[in-house]
């Protein structure tokens, strides 16, 4: 028989094996139990401990004999987390497959430090970011490492930050964080990704979070990912801790500096979590008791942070801050009486804060894919009276801002697409409401937008690669551009990573605060017309190596150029709009290095070493930048005694550069209604004449700061005493020099920085 | 606001000193300081060395013929010293202690030059050669408007009144500068707007405790003034005191302001207030016809200037005082009070003219009725004053 063409086509296609039907993945599974193990040898079952996939919402509390299910979970290299108040957290490595269970058992060890604040599940360790990202120059700090930092009246984030590699500290008053030779405000500060312009109180010797809020930093301090826009030196996200017992747990802390309350507990067998704290300082009611005498100043920060999951793949998360600091001071009241009477003394009020509101809404969808949307507006303002409107100034930003990401989850990819957009509005203004005159009136209005793409390749076993763009533009000045963002990991071995980035960053915000050696707070102007933006190159290379779980080493090398860093100019015209800020180049190289431990004794800390070198040019003059340091060295470590926990803290520092006053030259002053020159009215003013710009360097400092605390359970709360001594062998550090002309032999005054400072407090928590 | 911190930190740090040593005496520059006023007789250029610790600075009391001298400038002597006017004449000025021998005036070299002969929108270019040879050379242009030559008197009633000053926007004026003369030190400020409204509880934001700009019994006055650039320049810039930049100099070959002023307005106000208290009034002396012979203030004119704030405080009083003057006696007739009081005990100050930082006399009694008796420090003797009704 002759087969025809159709006859033959429809044989072969019968004998063809059939077609393999598109699969649909089969749900995958977590299974267990948690264990603890306390001081008996045996371990017993962990009731209500929290089972949580990182990176994702999905979620489960332990029953009573321990066990839990987390189903359905997403396929692929996982990270499964194990919490529970007064245990050490632990993270486990999990791989599912389509239609799997994976059984795993956890123990969790004793934690020495009760009163830790714990992590969100959004957060990362440095163990896992070392595996999943390459994670070029990302520091992550838990709050089991913040605890022990010895601090002067209390624990302090942005102090802590300043310990870490790459990032040095001007001096001891200054809080403003120097990035691998950028400015202070080159630093973007977020909380839970919502960003903050003056994190500050009292002039910059302490930052607006409060500890006992505080879950967990991440600090990266170059080619950050596409993500991450608006500032060119770092990223600083500080997050939220969150409650996962249900009920009310209260934290109360009392130290030399103020006072702070923090409430929290979760909800809805674990589905929600809520916390609410509030710190006020007390020293002018305190004086106010004993004295007629007035303390002028004070601050309080409140700060409250919610997050809930509908359903099984939807987060609803709230951050909100709101903090105020206050100057007022009645002069006439302000002390006692003298000879002369004060009572003809006027008033100054100076107050300045921050506010903030957060939502993020997250939701996972198919166990791939999550979709964040997240809405905030954000805010800092700052007032000057003088003379009850005889003089007054006042800076203003204000910002409302929506972005979004849409994140896939593959095998081999992680895909992120996102935008952002911000709209601001900038009041900087000056002027006597007394006389009806203004001296400036400054006020914009930009809009930003953002979109950027980035994608994390496991491109094979030892190869990580992310790559990105970053599209920003800018209303007012007709400005876009294109940001590259790359980082590489290779892993020589599973413990050791070579690492290389490179990236570009733009910053449309800028601070007129000055490149001085106090900075109290910034005050911020957008790119417009008249100023430009900003922009630099990041390029890094570095190794670590993962010691176990016991810590890690890590070396990195960076080099920076500054197409064009602004600084504020300090003869601007504030009747003249265009010569607030005077433009340079610039570049900055050096190299990092952090070795750090968490040891199962429940010690901890770390070693930073930075070497930098910046430069600054304009005009055919080249200078250093006032925070350029050659060498800084950090030694932290904190280690449990019995009961007590002891930390330590020492640095080692070259100096920074100054410029020398070489003379002075008396202030004449010209009087129109007679017609002649006067001085000495009411005082002969002398002004400084400097030398070159920062051709001087300070000497080298040192400084120990030494913290003790105990945890003792009283009536079912526990009550932790701490006494900390900042500078604990009085080292004569020098602030600034004071030069006198004006007598018959010049001198030289160096003041110092923080003498031999000890202060004490305790945190009850129950 | 930043500077007004900065200070206050380093007030506040300066208390922790660590090591205070000598250094070496740097070169020392020229340092210029000259305005063209439209108003002035002649115009005056002031040349002097900049302060590189080799005097002591003193702060004796201002002398008018020698305003370098009085504290402890180093006034440089014997420059040549001339000015360009914009038709191309050349001015050369005299140094003042060469007029008179063994005059004062050191450094203050004269142009005879009277403001009405400036040129308004001209431009004037002012050279200087030192002895040792170094070379000065600097430029104004001097900004129109008519000069105020008399001054306006008012009567300015601190409770009550409000005093608004405004003037024409004058060509050539970079901006214009208000200032108040207050016993304690002026408020001056700079502001492009032709319109000021000064009230009487208007606060003085230049000095650190921020008093009253105005004070009851003492003449103030008030001027607004065209000025360039040059003089708006440097006197609204200050050098940082820890880093040593800020200022804004355009004299080349040394450092300091050649600027150039026209007086818009001229006001001579006689501030007053309500005299409801019992410390304030019109007050005469008495006594017997020695007592009365040899005090040497014969009437007070007081006012409460501030009360109290707190309950450990005095009030604080301000006035005029009449002076009994001798022949040859050059010094004021009637003279600025400034003083306070608690509980009845009165303490006053007589000033040596209208400023707080000269006192002549101090006088300490107490308010009985209406009758303040007390005693002076320096002349002794009791002395009474009866208030007038």
């Amino acid at each position: 028989m002759k087969l025809s063409g159709s006859t033959l086509l429809v044989a072969l296609l019968a004998l063809a094996p059939a077609p393999a039907r598109a699969q649909e993945p089969r749900p995958s599974a977590v299974a267990g139990r948690v264990l603890v193990r306390a001081d008996t040898s045996e371990p017993t079952p962990a009731s209500r401990a929290s089972v949580a996939i990182v990176g994702t919402s999905i979620a489960a509390t332990t029953g009573a004999d321990g066990r839990f299910l987390l189903a359905p979970a997403p396929v692929g290299a996982r990270t499964l987390r194990v919490r529970l108040p007064g245990y050490r957290m632990a993270d486990r490595p999990i791989q599912l497959r389509d239609g799997d269970t994976v059984r795993v058992e956890v123990v969790l060890e004793r934690s020495v430090q009760l009163l830790s604040p714990l992590r969100t599940d959004a957060q990362r360790t440095d163990a896992e970011l070392f595996t999943s990202r390459p994670s070029i120059s990302t520091t992550v700090i838990d709050a089991m490492a913040l605890s022990g930092v010895p601090s002067i009246g209390e624990r302090d984030v942005v102090r802590t930050v300043q310990l870490l590699p790459g990032v040095t500290a001007r001096n001891d008053f200054n809080t403003g964080l120097t990035v691998r030779g950028g400015e202070a405000d080159q630093n973007l500060v977020l909380l839970d990704g919502f960003p903050l312009y003056n994190p500050f109180h009292l002039g910059g010797l302490f930052s607006t979070f409060m500890d006992a809020t505080v879950g967990s930093i991440e600090l990266l301090t170059g080619a950050f990912p596409a993500r991450y826009g608006g500032r060119m030196s770092s990223v600083l996200d500080v997050r939220s801790a969150e409650e996962v017992r249900p009920g009310v747990h209260t934290t109360a802390d009392l130290s030399a500096l103020g006072a702070t309350a923090r409430f929290a507990g979760a909800i809805d067998g674990g589905r929600g979590t809520w916390s609410i704290a509030g710190r006020r300082t007390y020293a002018d009611a305190v004086q106010s008791i004993f004295t007629d005498d007035v303390f002028p100043y004070r601050f309080h920060d409140l700060q409250g942070h919610a997050s809930y999951l509908i359903g099984t793949g939807t987060r609803v998360s709230v951050t909100a801050y709101q903090g105020r600091d206050v100057l007022d001071a009645n002069l006439a009241e302000f002390e006692a009486d003298s000879v002369l009477s004060k009572s003809n003394r006027g008033r100054w009020a100076f107050d300045w804060g921050n506010q903030m509101l957060g939502v993020v809404i997250a939701k996972d969808v198919g166990g791939r894919t999550t979709i964040e949307q997240r809405v905030s507006t954000s805010g800092f303002s700052t007032r000057l009276d003088l003379g009850s409107g005889a003089s007054m100034q006042r800076s203003e930003v204000r910002d409302v801002r929506a972005s979004g990401v849409l994140r896939v989850r593959g095998d081999v990819h992680d895909r992120s697409i996102g935008y952002e957009l911000a709209a601001q509005r900038i009041r900087y203004s000056s002027g006597s409401p007394q006389t009806e005159t203004t001296t400036f009136d400054l006020t914009q209005r930009p809009v930003t937008g953002a979109l950027w793409i980035d994608d994390l390749w496991q491109l094979s076993p030892r190869w990580l690669v992310e790559g990105g763009l970053r599209a920003e533009a800018l209303s007012g000045r007709q400005w876009a551009a294109l940001s590259p963002r790359l980082s590489l990991k290779y892993f020589v071995s599973p413990q050791v990573a070579l690492t290389a980035g490179a990236g570009r960053v733009t910053q449309t915000m800028h601070s007129l605060a000055g490149d001085g050696a106090l900075r109290y707070f910034d005050v911020w102007l957008a790119s417009d017309s008249f100023v430009p933006v900003a922009t630099a190159w990041h390029w890094v290379a570095g190794a670590e190596r993962r010691v176990g779980d016991v810590g890690s080493v890590r070396v990195e090398g960076f080099l920076k150029r500054y197409d064009r860093v602004l600084e504020a100019d300090p003869s601007e015209d504030p009747q003249r709009r265009g010569d607030e800020f005077l433009s340079a180049k610039g570049s900055a190289f050096g190299v990092d290095m952090l070795a750090r431990w968490q040891l199962k004794s429940g010690a901890t800390g770390w070693i930073t070493y930075s070497y930098g070198v910046s430069r600054r040019e304009r005009d055919g003059r080249t200078w250093a930048p006032g925070s350029d340091r050659r060498h800084d060295l950090n030694v932290v470590a904190t280690r449990p005694f019995s009961k007590y926990r002891v930390g330590a803290r020492f640095n080692l520092a070259t100096g920074t550069p100054y410029t020398p006053i070489v003379g002075g030259v008396t202030r004449r002053v010209y009087d129109p209604a007679l017609d002649r020159w006067g001085t000495g009215d009411p005082e002969i003013l002398i002004e400084s004449l400097g030398g070159v710009h920062n051709s001087e360097r300070f000497p080298v400092t040192h400084r120990l700061d030494l913290d003790v605390s105990r945890e003792l359970v009283v009536r079912g709360a526990t009550v932790a005493p701490y006494v900390s001594v900042v500078n604990a062998y009085n080292a004569k550090n020098v602030f600034v020099y004071l030069y006198k002309y004006s007598t018959d032999q010049p001198t030289r005054r160096a003041i110092s920085q923080f003498p031999i400072l000890p202060s004490a407090g305790v945190r009850v928590a129950f | 606001m930043l500077l007004a911190l900065a200070g206050a930190t380093l007030a506040a740090t300066a208390a922790c000193e660590i090591e205070k040593v000598e250094i070496p005496r740097p070169e020392r520059l020229v340092a210029l300081h000259g305005v063209l006023s439209a108003s002035a007789p002649s115009q005056v250029v002031l040349l002097e060395r900049t302060r590189n610790g080799s005097v002591d600075v003193r702060a004796p009391s201002f002398e008018l013929e020698s305003p370098l001298g009085s504290d402890s400038g180093i006034a440089e002597n014997g420059a040549i010293v001339t000015m360009t006017t914009p038709s191309g004449a050349t001015l050369v000025a005299r140094e003042d202690n060469t007029i008179v021998l063994g005059a004062a005036g050191g450094g203050v070299y004269r142009f005879d030059l009277p403001g009405t002969a400036l040129e308004r929108s001209g431009t004037y270019r002012l050279s200087v050669l030192t002895r040792a040879g170094e070379k000065l050379a600097a430029a104004t242009t001097v900004p129109g408007g008519a000069a105020a030559l008399v001054a306006e008197p008012r009567t300015f009633d601190r409770a009550t009144d409000e005093l608004i000053v405004e003037w024409p926007t004058t060509p050539g004026a970079r901006s214009y500068f208000v200032r108040v003369e207050t016993p304690y030190g002026p408020r001056a400020f700079f502001t492009n707007e032709t319109r000021v409204r000064l009230s009487g509880d208007l606060r003085n934001a230049d000095l650190d405790a921020l008093p009253h700009v105005f004070i009851p019994g003492f003449p103030q006055t008030v001027t607004v003034s065209a000025v360039d650039s040059n003089y708006y320049d440097w006197f609204r810039t200050h050098n940082d005191a820890l880093s040593g930049a800020g200022l804004i100099n355009r004299v080349s070959g040394g450092l300091g302001v050649f600027g150039s002023l026209v007086r818009l307005r001229l006001l001579d106000l006689n501030v007053v207030a309500p005299q409801a208290e019992p410390v304030a009034g019109s007050f005469r002396v008495i006594g017997t016809p020695e007592e009365v012979s040899s005090t040497p203030y014969l009437a007070l004119e007081l006012y409460m200037e501030s009360a109290a704030s707190r309950r450990d405080q005095s009030d604080a009083l301000s006035g005029r005082a009449t002076r009994r003057k001798s022949i040859f006696d050059t010094g004021c007739s009637f003279c600025g009070v400034l003083g306070s009081m608690q509980d009845g005990r009165v303490e006053l100050n007589f000033l040596t003219g209208w400023s707080a930082r000269d006192t002549m006399e101090t006088f300490t009694g107490e308010l009985r009725g209406d009758t303040l008796v007390g005693s002076y420090r320096f002349a002794g003797g009791v002395a009474r004053f009866v208030k007038q009704r």
